[in-house]
């Protein structure tokens, strides 16, 4: 149980550095010329993580869709 | 009835359907962001209003932390974890309310009034949209850390848990496509 959570917490700690990293990404991108394709593209790999790690998209198709 | 007093796979059936409702409610609401930046699109183009930088990466900053600590306070309540889970979603309201500073405290007090033209609609009704919701999570966060605190909630039961923690994790959700449209994309006039 308790490796379990620290593990959980240990992925969700992730999850905030790589949105973090993306976003500092997408502040240096905006010094580029045109970023607006670029912005876009690191804006829906934000999004991804967000929506599958966070937000647990994936358990509006899984059976029964228990959240843990 | 209440939700003690139906067995588990109701409980899961049930967590099911809401669910489905929740996503629903999520894509109505998509609709409504959807429309507010193609209007930023539609009147600013390529251009953007001066903005302050600092302001804006610090909220945004602020608001993924936030996201990070309502995760956590999931993974409190689905280990039976009360104290942390209490004390997480304590600390995401607090990031929520230092978000709210930054947008009306500092970024409502700049050069752009909402009656500038586009750039004044556009960042007013963008920012202040975003901000309500910002305002109904914190609130939704304050009932669910309540009802927390009366001892509702298990490790198996905690579907108003999850509704909040991803009802807030979509406010990020649309920040992070509003914070480039604002804030980065286009020439600064």
């Amino acid at each position: 149980m308790e490796k379990k959570k620290s593990s959980a917490l240990r992925q969700s700690f992730n999850v905030f550095l790589g949105l973090a990293v993306l976003t500092a990404v997408e502040y240096g991108v905006s010094f580029i010329e045109f970023p607006t394709v670029a912005l876009f593209i690191i804006g829906l790999f934000k999004a991804g993580l967000i929506l599958n790690y966070f937000m647990h998209v994936g358990l509006l198709w899984s059976d029964g869709g228990k959240h843990k | 009835m209440s939700a003690s007093a139906i067995s588990q796979a109701e409980y899961e059936q049930q967590e099911s359907a809401n669910r489905l409702g929740l996503w629903l409610f999520f894509a109505s609401e998509a609709f409504m962001f959807a429309g507010l930046l193609v209007a930023r699109f539609y009147l600013w183009g390529d251009t953007r209003p001066h903005l302050d930088q600092a302001v804006a990466l610090i909220i945004t900053a602020v608001l993924l932390l936030s996201s990070y600590s309502m995760n956590r306070a999931e993974v409190m309540i689905a280990h039976d974890d009360r104290k942390g889970f209490l004390n997480s979603l304590l600390i995401t309201a607090a990031l929520g309310v230092v978000f709210l500073i930054g947008v009306i405290g500092f970024e409502w007090q700049g050069h752009i009034r909402p009656t500038d033209g586009a750039f004044g609609a556009v960042l007013y009704g963008m920012t202040g949209m975003h901000a309500l919701h910002v305002v109904s999570g914190i609130v939704f966060i304050f009932i669910v850390w309540n009802n927390g605190r009366k001892g509702h909630y298990s490790a198996d039961r905690h579907w108003g848990v999850h509704a909040c923690a991803v009802w807030w994790h979509y406010i990020d959700l649309v920040w992070v496509f509003f914070y480039p449209a604002l804030y980065l994309i286009g020439t600064a006039q």
